[in-house]
């Protein structure tokens, strides 16, 4: 590797060598067009079939009316299960992608992952509080918050563990990367023994609600949980880009970050608030997909580089296409059952996981 | 213009830098001398607002503690002793970092050049493309330097002086590239900027400070020109050693000095 130069083909790029932006925006078109594929995939294919010609005649048959257009069933299927199935997975697929490239930023590590290091299973205990006690202890809850309580307690308790861990692995700016992790799997223990507790507590009814929270789950996706969550997510990815520069700073430790003018503070607290909200509100309606956040941002960074503002944008288009895939998958694999998806991003993701660490001994300093 | 009065600093309860008086002036290089341990470090980081202190510091007449980071990443730029990076970044997009904030002082149009030109000054033409992580330690430091440069490439902006904050900033450098680096520091100076640096060398900060601070025990010991500052009595008691200033050593022991580079 050394010595490679990383400048691409020659006359591709005018700018000055290790310049990669250029590469970056080819990367973030590709990536476009890669999720638009994706988004026809996903419409089209399915265990019922209502098929690929029938969906575009359909469109096409705004203007115009002609013989290939739906019937009223295959509408059904395509614009109240399989859409808000899409568009709730592009969501996910975004919060998570851009979550872990945020918290690799803030952590200042590459292993870093909301799914690894507790903060999903923080969610996760937050919304089983709510299904299972929300009729009782936390009826004030969920009578104030409504459709919104979920989500609200799933980002408390997400938020709770990312800054319990910032505060036990961050000493003076510096981020052990060992106390991380092992923190972070204390504390997925802890809440995951908790999430026990209230498993062991409830009937029988919310036991079918929370068997698909173990595994994640895009099924019964509807515009009504859309409606709940996906405000969330688009706000907390939407604020995202506004970090881009700082944890680019950031990467040269805090006391440069603040040497050269970026307020490291806020920056630290904007990042912990908004990596809890998306990652709330996607296991609030989804469950723990896991990977999704290491395998994104860690493949765009061999492409692109660490640059946020191109890494950011590009996790967000990769993140929502690869969730998009792998709901695919796990519909079409066992069809006309299905898999839940979190274990279809676990089969890819653990392997590539421990790929990087053969890779990369040195990024785990223990 | 750089003012610290009284300056004191504590650590986990234990008195790391006492009662320091300093001056930083535009067009000077106020070197800070002294052996391990005795505060210099910290000093610095407290006169750039990294740590917390007792005291008052000014900025070009402005209270340090009452301005916002990027107030203070305006008019001074830092050179920590040494960076590790967390990403595979290029040497070019490192050095970029340092226009983060926008206000390089370069022609407008300029920015875009200027971390080939801020390698090209601290030699490493050629560098651009580089991974930062496999470059070797004095390469990296030059590298944090150009970035450094980036920040306050002009010394002097919007009629104020600038300065240039320099922690060890030839230590881990080989003899040309130390006098590359204090070439630098003192064109930044005589441009109108002003310089803080920590050195070890006592030659290097005889040949380039205009001022000399040294520190023992977390206070100031002496302060003065070199020609002052830097007598038999003084390193003895300050360095715990026994050295002669301005004496050639006897016998046919070789010595090389940087003031004899031509």
């Amino acid at each position: 590797m050394a010595d490679q130069s990383i400048a691409g083909p020659a006359g591709v790029m005018m700018a000055g060598e290790g310049d990669r932006s250029g590469r970056a925006r080819l990367v973030i078109g590709l990536s476009c067009v890669v999720l638009a594929l994706a988004v026809f995939l996903s419409l089209t294919s399915g265990a019922s079939d209502a098929s690929a010609v029938k969906v575009v005649g359909d469109w096409l048959s705004g203007a115009a009316p002609v013989d290939a257009a739906l019937d009223a069933r295959d509408r059904l299927i395509v614009y109240d299960i399989r859409l808000p199935r899409v568009v709730l997975g592009m969501l996910i697929g975004a919060a998570l992608a851009v979550s872990g490239a945020v918290m690799q930023g803030l952590f200042r590590n590459p292993l870093a992952d909301p799914g690894l290091i507790g903060v999903s299973a923080g969610a996760s205990l937050g919304a089983v509080s709510v299904i299972v006690l929300g009729a009782s202890v936390l009826l004030p809850v969920t009578a104030l918050f409504g459709t919104f309580a979920l989500p609200l307690a799933a980002f408390c308790g997400g938020l709770t563990v990312t800054l319990l861990l910032y505060t036990v692995a961050t000493r003076q700016g510096r981020t052990s990367v060992a106390t991380m992790l092992l923190a972070g799997l204390a504390m997925a223990a802890l809440a995951m023994a908790l999430t026990g507790i209230l498993i062991f507590m409830a009937d029988d009814r919310q036991l079918r609600d929370l068997t698909f929270w173990q595994l994640g789950s895009l099924a019964g996706a509807t515009w009504q949980k859309i409606g709940s969550v996906g405000p969330i997510i688009v706000l907390s990815l939407a604020a995202m880009p506004f970090l881009a520069r700082g944890l680019n700073a950031l990467a040269l430790g805090e006391a440069t970050a603040g040497h050269l003018g970026i307020p490291v503070q806020r920056l630290k607290y904007t990042a912990i608030v908004g990596v809890s909200a998306a990652v709330g509100a996607s296991v609030a309606v989804s469950g723990g997909i896991g990977f999704v956040g290491i395998v994104v941002p860690h493949l765009l960074r061999l492409l692109i580089g660490p640059d946020n503002r191109y890494l950011l944008p590009a996790s967000a288009l990769l993140g929502a296409s690869l969730l998009l895939l792998a709901d695919a998958v796990a519909r079409t694999i066992v069809a006309p059952a299905e898999l839940p998806i979190g274990i279809v991003t676990a089969i890819a993701g653990a392997p590539f996981f421990l790929w990087i660490l053969l890779r990369k001994r040195g990024i785990v300093d223990l | 213009m750089i003012e610290a009065r009284d300056v004191s600093v504590d650590i986990g309860g234990k008195r790391i830098v006492g009662g320091v008086d300093f001056d930083a002036r535009p067009g000077e290089i106020a070197a800070i001398v002294g052996p391990n341990g005795s505060g210099k470090t910290t000093f610095l980081k407290a006169l750039s607002g990294e740590l917390a202190y007792t005291g008052t510091v000014t900025l070009n007449g402005r209270n340090l503690s009452a301005m916002k980071p990027v107030e203070v990443a305006v008019q001074r730029a830092v050179l920590p002793q040494a960076t590790t990076l967390s990403f595979p970044f290029t040497v070019r997009e490192v050095v970029k970092l340092g226009l983060v904030g926008g206000r390089s002082g370069a022609l407008p149009g300029e920015d875009a050049r200027l971390p080939e030109r801020a390698l090209a000054r601290v030699d490493l033409d050629g560098f651009a493309g580089r991974f930062y992580q496999e470059l070797s330690g004095g390469e990296q430091q030059r590298v944090q330097l150009a970035r450094v440069l980036c920040q306050v490439w002009a010394p002097v902006l919007d009629g104020r002086p600038r300065y240039l904050f320099l922690d060890e900033p030839v230590s881990s450098l080989d003899i040309k590239h130390q006098l590359i680096i204090m070439n630098i520091a003192r064109d930044f100076a005589r441009r109108g900027g002003g310089v803080v640096a920590i050195l070890h060398d006592l030659n290097l900060t005889a040949m380039y400070a205009d001022r000399i601070f040294v520190m023992h025990r977390g206070r100031l010991a002496a302060t003065g020109s070199p020609r002052e500052v830097l007598s038999d009595d003084l390193i003895e008691k300050v360095f715990d050693c026994r050295l002669k200033v301005g004496v050639l050593p006897t016998g046919n022991t070789p010595f090389v000095l940087p003031q004899s580079a031509a």
